[in-house]
């Protein structure tokens, strides 16, 4: 027992303000919207219990449900990496041998500071506009662009480069990373005569392999919780014709436009077991590709 | 209580937090009454001030303001429910309000009136509309219409001239197609919205071609036939030329954002939204607004209501409700209180009050009053509330018109899907 | 033979280096070319709202032109009273606010990521994948449970529901990150350490932290300006005007059904960015080459 504790002692002692936190405050509302998933909940009236009925709705009839399913889906699946790729290019290029590089990084993450605000949304109608900014770029190069916003094809689209646009925060994480990368490496590899491909591959991203990972799962995880980019564009419906109903901006409209808040809970833990499925899976692979300084020899 | 949680919390900073408090004195015996509403700055200001004469007035009562936006007004106010933390007052909308009703979170005020709450000099339509199933619910603070509003600078370059090529009280969609048209071809920019995904308009059409929105017993009033007609009606005005591409307006469905609407963006030449906007559209733009009511068929029965577009009522979790109804008393009586507010909330129900607001109105406030005037008798009569569902209805109306004006799907199978949906949303419901 | 080969390697490296530098200068002149380029993209939206914040109401949206035709300096004096309280107590609040959870962020969940990393002890892996979970739930759906949480604790209407939590690791995403940063120390750090007789919290504090400088200012950085822009939180429990934050006050600028203030409302955005910029350029300098690995490689 006694030996117990003592090997326990620090962990626990480290962890405490955490477990504090997570019992008294976290847990308790999480386990309460899996609750109200299995219950009919207007906020008004005291819950009602009726079982899997969300769930069996949900999938039986809930057409919108599976269209939000496959807008997320969608959006993941492009906009995750294509937010990595660029940020991690634009931090390489920040990393060093830059001047004012202070300013270039702010300037850099300006549009993710800029976030959800109501200037975006409405920037972004400007942009995408049939006449708006975008569309007369296309035309120098001879291509006549969509409907951007009214067109259910495209739509998404606008919401993908938004989010690849507001690259800021796995580009910081990604610098930080960076700079933890010991330089003698670099010098030795370039005695070995290795070009920038090679120690990209041989250097940086077995290095940056743990960081890679972190923000590879927050930015999935993000993504898949995405919200306020398609809540403010669409004004708040997921218009057109549902091309823009993200799974979020779905369930926040069942729970607070409708008031169907046990729906809404059913929605969220749906949506929990999936990214739980894509972490674990990603997690499963990373040890094949991420290897941790402090578990070598 | 909590309040002296927070000082001792922040300390340093608490004390000037105090300070920003002063002014609102808070005494433990008194009684607090917490007034919640959705606002601008202007509505904030007026407000709080009128709050002030009141707390001058009551001793023994305080009335605490609170205010937000009103994008994040309903997100609260759920949570509050939730909570059981509502404040005593708050401010509802038509629609909302009967959800709210029904579910037992707004009380009724039969027992105040006459006591703490004075009712005599409210017109009776606002009372009426405030009623549901016998009992008294709501106070109007604002009488709200459908109002067309068109940019007068191109109107006239276009040489159409409101009262001689179209009364802007009875026209018809014939008339609009045509006069759109001539809008276009002489100033460039589209004379009107294109309407196929605004459900306000359908509402209108609904009851301009005899039917309501809602039966008696709840169920879904607009038939296959009557969808599918206001469907071609826009689709011929948009065909005359008038309209913006379809796809552009396609792009817009969803949107309530004023600053967006196609009169404020120089995108259209009129536009079509509720009277208690016209203030806020003129704001955002340069040129005069004039007004006009919707469209209409050419046997010209009124589909437009005259129905509050704000209430003041007292919820369920208020602790004190005789003192609560006083302040919601004084908020429509009380002349001086009123005269602050002004028309900031649209034209108030109770007579006094509107003629003690009469000599100091502003431009586009008379313009609106001048309208109310105008409308007055050919207006439809207030349909029973609508049922739980209604706004999901709303929504589904103007996601599957998208449809139709992407011409994705024939209007006819759009017109079917779409009843098909709505009867389903208000059995579930 | 060991004296030649060390010359002939100190001359290889010596001409690398000079080879290196030449390229380098070339590099520096093409990615100043395209970070400059890169970087208008960025700050279109930045210059497009002090653009609109200079414009009367009027000319906001009806105008595509970027330039205002009159300047409304007013709108940054007007906006700053605009609302029946001003902006200097927002501005105060919001510092209040953001500035502790700034601190808590950083202390509690690099206890808990030291913990996580670095000490053993029994449960390790239920207690990451429970906190993992908690950054899966969608916001939204625990609103409402949390709200009757904080409620039956006595904290709504005050900043507690803000900032205890912050104290509390209530952030898996600050964990997780620094969990990565802390795992690519060098293990042997510890073992000496721990040799020498230094108690894990001595570790924490004399070594990892020192270390993981880049990764905390990454952190703080981020926890600096979720929390400045977060208006969920405030929303839901502040009641009084004058405990606003600024995110909130901005959001009572727009009207649905009266007068909006869209000038003065853009004036106040970008007044609210320049402390997130100050601590931007501040803290970012903090990313700075790692600062022991080279020299234990």
């Amino acid at each position: 027992m006694l030996k117990f504790l003592r090997r326990n002692f620090a962990g626990y002692a480290f962890l405490s303000p955490w477990l504090v936190g997570f019992f008294l405050l976290a847990i308790g509302p999480i386990l309460a919207s899996l609750y109200l998933s299995f219950t009919k909940y207007n906020v008004v009236r005291p819950p009602q219990w009726i079982g899997l009925e969300h769930y069996f709705y949900m999938f039986e009839f809930d057409d919108r449900f599976k269209k939000a399913l496959q807008v997320t889906f969608t959006f993941v699946v492009i906009s995750v990496p294509l937010k990595l790729i660029f940020a991690l290019g634009v931090a390489m290029a920040l990393d060093k041998g830059i001047r004012a590089i202070g300013w270039y990084r702010a300037l850099f993450y300006l549009p993710s500071i800029l976030g959800g605000s109501i200037a975006v949304a409405i920037l972004w109608r400007q942009l995408f506009n049939y006449e708006g900014v975008v569309n007369s770029v296309l035309s120098l190069i001879g291509i006549q662009g969509p409907y951007w916003l009214a067109d259910p094809d495209y739509a998404l689209w606008t919401l993908i480069v938004l989010a690849v646009w507001q690259f800021g925060s796995p580009m910081l994480i990604f610098l930080a990373g960076l700079r933890a990368i010991p330089q003698d490496l670099y010098e030795a590899a370039e005695i070995d005569a290795a070009g920038p491909v090679k120690k990209f591959f041989a250097i940086t991203v077995p290095l940056l392999a743990p960081v890679i990972f972190f923000n590879l799962v927050l930015q999935m995880i993000e993504a898949f919780k995405s919200f306020s980019g398609a809540f403010i564009i669409s004004g708040g419906s997921g218009a057109p014709l549902d091309s823009l109903l993200f799974f979020t901006v779905y369930l926040y409209n069942e729970a607070f436009s409708f008031l169907r808040m046990g729906y809404a809970s059913a929605l969220a833990w749906v949506l929990l077991l999936i990214i739980a499925l894509f972490t674990i899976v990603a997690f499963w692979t990373s040890k094949y590709w991420v290897h941790y300084e402090n578990e070598r020899g | 209580m909590n309040k002296l949680n927070r000082r001792h919390f922040l300390g340093a900073s608490g004390s000037v937090l105090a300070l920003a408090a002063m002014g609102r004195p808070a005494f433990a015996q008194n009684t607090q009454i917490r007034h919640f509403w959705w606002g601008n700055p202007e509505r904030d200001k007026r407000t709080f001030a009128v709050i002030d004469i009141y707390n001058e007035k009551t001793p023994g009562v305080t009335v605490v303001g609170e205010t937000l936006g009103f994008a994040d007004y309903f997100t609260k106010l759920t949570t509050q429910i939730a909570g059981g933390n509502m404040p005593d007052v708050i401010q509802q909308g038509y629609g909302v309000l009967f959800e709210y009703i029904a579910n037992g979170a707004v009380v009724p005020l039969d027992e105040y009136i006459g006591n703490s709450l004075d009712i005599s000099k409210i017109d009776q339509s606002a009372i009426d509309a405030g009623t549901v199933d016998g009992k008294f619910y709501a106070l109007s603070i604002g009488a709200n219409s459908h109002m067309a509003m068109y940019n007068t600078r191109m109107f006239e370059e276009a040489g159409v001239v409101p009262g001689e090529t179209f009364d802007p009280y009875a026209y018809t969609y014939d008339e609009l197609a045509e006069f759109a048209a001539t809008i276009k071809d002489a100033t460039g920019v589209p004379g009107t919205d294109d309407n196929t995904a605004d459900y306000q308009n359908f509402s209108d059409f609904v009851v301009q071609k005899g039917a309501m929105l809602y039966n008696e017993d709840g169920s879904y009033g607009p038939t296959q036939e009557i969808v599918e007609e206001y469907w071609s009606t826009w689709e011929k005005i948009r065909n005359a030329g008038g309209t913006p591409p379809a796809q552009e307006t396609a792009g817009l469905a969803g949107v309530s954002e004023l600053s967006q609407m196609g009169v404020v963006t120089g995108n259209t030449a009129m536009t079509y939204l509720w009277s208690n906007q016209l203030v806020g559209v003129q704001s955002l733009m340069e040129d005069k607004l004039g007004v006009a009511t919707y469209p209409n068929t050419p046997d010209m029965v009124p589909g437009s209501v005259i129905q509050p577009s704000q209430f003041v009522c007292l919820t369920r979790d208020s602790s004190d409700p005789e003192a609560a109804t006083a302040y919601m008393s004084a908020f429509v009586n009380d002349l001086e209180m009123t005269k602050v507010l002004g028309l900031e909330r649209g034209i108030p129900s109770q007579s006094e009050v509107r003629a003690a607001l009469q000599p100091d109105l502003t431009e586009v406030e008379a313009l609106s009053v001048e309208y109310f005037d105008k409308i007055q008798g050919s207006t439809a009569a207030l349909p029973p509330p609508p049922p739980s569902g209604s706004n999901e209805v709303e929504q589904t109306f103007e996601r599957l018109a998208v449809a139709v004006l992407l011409e994705q799907r024939s209007i006819p199978e759009v017109a079917s899907d779409f009843l098909r949906q709505a009867n389903a949303i208000l059995r579930r419901a | 033979m060991t004296d030649v080969s060390a010359s002939t390697t100190a001359e290889i490296a010596r001409e690398y280096r000079a080879e290196r530098a030449r390229r380098a200068k070339r590099a520096a002149v093409l990615k100043h070319i395209f970070l400059a380029l890169t970087s208008l993209i960025m700050i279109y939206p930045l210059i497009w709202m002090l653009a609109a914040s200079l414009k009367p109401d009027t000319q906001i949206f009806g105008d595509i032109g970027l330039w205002p035709g009159t300047f409304e300096w007013q709108n940054y004096a007007q906006g700053w009273n605009a609302l029946p309280v001003s902006f200097t107590t927002f501005f105060w609040n919001s510092t209040v606010v953001t500035v502790l959870s700034v601190v808590g962020n950083v202390i509690s969940c690099s206890f808990a990521a030291y913990a996580f990393a670095r000490l053993e002890f029994s449960g390790k892996t239920i207690w990451f994948a429970l906190m993992m979970m908690t950054l899966m739930i969608p916001y939204h759906v625990v609103l409402i449970p949390q709200y009757i949480l904080f409620m039956n604790l006595g904290w709504v209407d005050t900043y507690l529901p803000l900032i205890v939590p912050k104290f509390l690791a209530g952030d898996a995403f600050f964990i997780f990150l620094m969990i990565q940063f802390f795992r690519q120390l060098p293990r042997e750090l510890d073992e000496a350490a721990m040799i020498d007789g230094c108690s894990p919290f001595k570790i924490y504090w004399a070594i990892i932290m020192p270390l993981s400088l880049p990764a905390m200012a990454t952190a703080a950085i981020f926890s600096f300006i979720w929390t400045w822009e977060d208006f969920l939180g405030p929303l839901v429990y502040l009641n009084d005007q004058a405990d606003y934050t600024v995110p909130l006050a901005l959001r009572s600028f727009i009207s649905s059904d009266g007068v909006s203030q869209y000038g003065p409302m853009f004036a106040m955005s970008i007044l609210s960015i320049l402390p997130i910029l100050l601590f931007f350029i501040v803290f970012q300098r903090l990313i700075i080459r790692g600062i022991a690995m080279s020299g234990l490689k």
